[in-house]
């Protein structure tokens, strides 16, 4: 049971903003946190690793206090079982991808995991190699084979795809899926990526000016109940016909047409946000077939 | 009648004096690149002094410290029947701190322009501060480390100023290359003179081509 | 408008300061003096001005330093050594414009500025395992330093005290060394224990006359001064000679011809 409440000023493009959150996280859960960049997740994973420290806050994990302000008690980074996957993949360069393994190797610690960890994250053809002449993907990998060599009771990963194109975001998924229920981790996934939270995550924080505006299964944060209807969709407008009343809505790479009253035509301009959806619709399925 | 004594000394206080700067210079450098104490501007003008005092100030200071008519050089002829002044052990002292900002510098750059990432990732992987600097961080900034090493030696081979305020001249034990070159052409011996400044200027260049060399040579085979 | 009267007021004070710098120029002199000798010859400035009223600008340095500078261009007029050979060597090399005309003697002293330390005119002193370092003025560009090692060579004492020898760039220096105790004691000019900010200061003897070379000291006109300053410089020459500045030699412990 990992229980943090934590809350820090935070100084963002738009002036001064209260970063304060609490949460409790069951062992083995994999919690997603998603929110505009500046909102603060980044910093929650960081002050969670140690590496900062809040201005007032508390970190229990395991029954193991690791933080609290006011008891004047500071784990160091070191000391903390935790497991850190960083957005530009801080592999050193000095090391071989066997190297950065071996270097996370703790004492008396057999070996024996640094292969299965390379076989597991598919790194054996790359055990020489240095961190400067492999791909994203490839340093992606390494990056967390090596935060799992200490077998973590904390994994932490700060928006480890956003660098990669969408079918090596999908096998790479695969990957982090494959080593939390192989291992039994307990992870925190840090992403602006819809679809791969909703792949992932069990449960997703939605982090908005440094506070938790909403909390859930990803169906439950992202489908507003309100709005209801059989499909939501959200889009930007990208055409609106004054003639014909047609607004066009691109979602992500579809298209979808909407009818609209005169009135309703003019409120709309291009760029809008726009959400849509609809109860009376009896969508039909059809499988592409790929040739 | 070359006497090749003088590059003895000069070779020798190089080298002593690099060796000292290097491992003095480092978790000098490494506060600097890291600190964000209200200290920090204090210590990096402090620093940066000896880049910007004429040497001759350096030796007139040191004259007056670490001469036996005042405390410390009291003290220290006292307790360790030793005087720093005139002597080779007091020029590596002076050496020591005039090159101290050619070693820090450099060092304190290449720190600094390491992502701080990388030092937060061994943190995280449950490595010491000392073991995060000695296994990732040095090892990272090599050409800096180089370059310290190089601009240290070559600076205390060059030193001048310094040594003729507190050097004393002595042969054999403070006369040191540039002092011996000074000294023949005051003497008006040009020709040897000469002699000295060419063996001074092919020694130090074939050593700093040699350093490049390897450097380099070390740089294309990680490449591959 | 206003820029034409910008470029006539820059012209004007071009003018102006060209005008400065050539007379003014004309007027000042420039003497080489040898260390030991600067104090001796700041006291006759004031006494030249007032006779001439010519100024005179001094650079000192020790006699070997002054005519290697001489030697590559230096703009002296005179030059003012602490012995016979390096001016000599400049008239041979056609700098100066007669032979070293000898103006003193110089006299050397053992001084030392450290406490419970006493010279003595054997120089048996040095043998003491009290003395640490021994100042002296490097004999190669210092005359001054060449007596003081015929001396030690003289009372037999310099094989034993080598080791001990801290050299100095000029006399100026190896007084500096001296007294800031750096040097337990040393040999420097008797004119340099005389002066106002030294009487007092620490303890000296002369050496004996017999245990050195006597260090006839002569000036010379450069070929720098003949050919810019003649005036100027024929006569602070000559005023080198006069018997004011005997005076002010004998009170700096200086030997002079009566004549």
């Amino acid at each position: 049971m990992i229980s943090f409440g934590i809350s820090k000023v935070l100084h963002t493009a738009q002036g001064k903003a209260l970063l304060d959150v609490m949460c409790d996280i069951e062992p083995g859960e994999l919690v997603g946190i998603y929110g505009a960049s500046g909102a603060g997740k980044t910093t929650i994973l960081r002050i969670l690793a140690g590496l900062l420290l809040p201005d007032k806050g508390h970190i229990s994990v395991g029954g193991n206090m690791w933080l609290d302000t006011t008891a004047g008690k500071n784990l160091a980074p070191q000391k903390r079982s935790v497991g850190f996957v960083f957005q530009d993949y801080a592999l050193f360069p000095n090391m071989t991808v066997k190297g950065n393994l071996a270097y996370a190797l703790q004492k008396g610690q057999p070996p024996a995991i640094i292969d299965e960890l390379m076989e597991l994250m598919e790194l054996q053809q790359l055990s020489g190699r240095y961190p400067e002449t492999l791909s994203g993907g490839q340093k992606q990998r390494v990056a967390l084979a090596r935060a799992l060599v200490r077998q973590p009771k904390l994994l932490l990963l700060d928006e480890p795809l956003s660098a990669l194109d969408n079918e090596l975001r999908y096998r790479l998924q695969g990957h982090i899926l494959q080593a939390h229920k192989r291992y039994g981790l307990t992870t925190i996934l840090v992403s602006h990526d819809v679809p791969e939270l909703f792949r992932m995550a069990g449960r997703i924080l939605v982090l908005e000016q440094g506070k938790i505006v909403k909390q859930g299964t990803p169906l439950e944060v992202f489908f507003n109940e309100q709005a209801g209807g059989a499909f939501q969709l959200v889009g930007d407008v990208v055409d609106v016909n004054m003639e014909t009343r047609v607004i066009t809505v691109l979602v992500y790479n579809n298209v979808v047409k909407v009818q609209v009253t005169a009135a309703e035509a003019i409120q709309y301009k291009q760029g809008d946000r726009v959400l849509v959806s609809s109860d009376t619709f009896s969508p039909v399925i059809r499988k592409i077939v790929v040739s | 009648m070359t006497d090749y004594q003088p590059f003895l000394i000069t070779f020798r206080l190089a080298l002593i004096t690099t060796a000292i700067l290097f491992i003095v210079a480092i978790p000098l450098a490494y506060w600097l690149a890291h600190s964000k104490s209200k200290f920090k501007s204090v210590i990096e003008t402090l620093v940066s002094m000896p880049l910007v005092l004429p040497p001759s100030v350096l030796g007139f200071y040191f004259l007056i410290a670490f001469g036996p008519s005042h405390g410390l050089g009291q003290f220290i002829e006292h307790y360790f029947n030793t005087r720093l002044v005139f002597s080779f052990g007091g020029l590596v002292v002076a050496s020591v701190i005039y090159s101290l900002p050619f070693m820090v510098h450099p060092i304190q750059a290449g720190l600094a322009g390491l992502s701080p990432n990388l030092k937060e990732a061994s943190f995280s992987l449950g490595k010491s501060k000392m073991n995060t600097l000695f296994k990732v961080l040095l090892p990272c900034i090599k050409p800096s480390l180089l370059t310290g090493l190089v601009l240290t030696f070559a600076h205390t081979v060059g030193e001048f100023g310094v040594v003729l305020m507190i050097g004393g001249n002595i042969p054999g034990q403070t006369r040191v290359a540039s002092i011996a070159i000074y000294d023949e052409v005051e003497a008006m011996n040009y020709h040897s003179a000469n002699v000295y400044a060419g063996i001074l200027f092919a020694v130090t260049f074939i050593i700093l081509l040699t350093v490049y060399f390897v450097n380099h040579r070390y740089a294309i085979t990680k490449n591959l | 408008m206003c820029n034409k009267m910008k470029k006539y007021f820059y012209f004007l004070s071009l003018i102006v300061m060209m005008f400065c710098s050539l007379t003014c120029g004309a007027q000042k002199l420039t003497v080489a003096v040898a260390a030991n000798m600067q104090y001796v010859v700041e006291e006759l400035l004031p006494i030249f001005k007032t006779e001439t009223g010519i100024d005179v600008d001094l650079v000192v340095g020790s006699s070997g330093k002054l005519a290697t500078q001489i030697t590559e261009g230096a703009p002296f007029d005179v030059f003012i050594s602490a012995d016979m050979k390096y001016p000599n060597e400049l008239f041979h090399k056609g700098l100066a414009t007669e032979p070293a005309k000898e103006y003193a003697q110089g006299k050397l002293v053992l001084w030392t500025n450290t406490h419970g330390i006493q010279p003595t005119a054997d120089l048996k002193i040095l043998l003491q395992s009290s003395i640490v370092k021994i100042a002296v003025a490097n004999p190669k560009t210092a005359p001054y330093g060449e007596a003081a090692e015929q001396a030690m060579k003289y009372y037999k004492v310099y094989t034993q005290v080598k080791d001990k020898l801290v050299y100095g760039e000029s006399i100026g220096q190896t007084q500096q060394f001296i007294d800031t105790k750096a040097a337990d004691i040393g040999f420097i000019a008797k004119s340099q224990v005389l002066t106002d900010e030294m009487m007092g200061k620490g303890f000296w003897i002369e050496i004996d006359k017999k245990a050195y070379a006597p260090l006839m000291q002569g000036a010379t006109i450069l070929k720098h001064g003949k050919t810019t300053n003649a005036y100027g410089a024929k006569h602070f020459f000559e005023f080198l000679y006069t018997t004011e500045a005997k005076t002010v030699f004998k009170k700096y412990g200086y030997i002079v011809s009566a004549k």
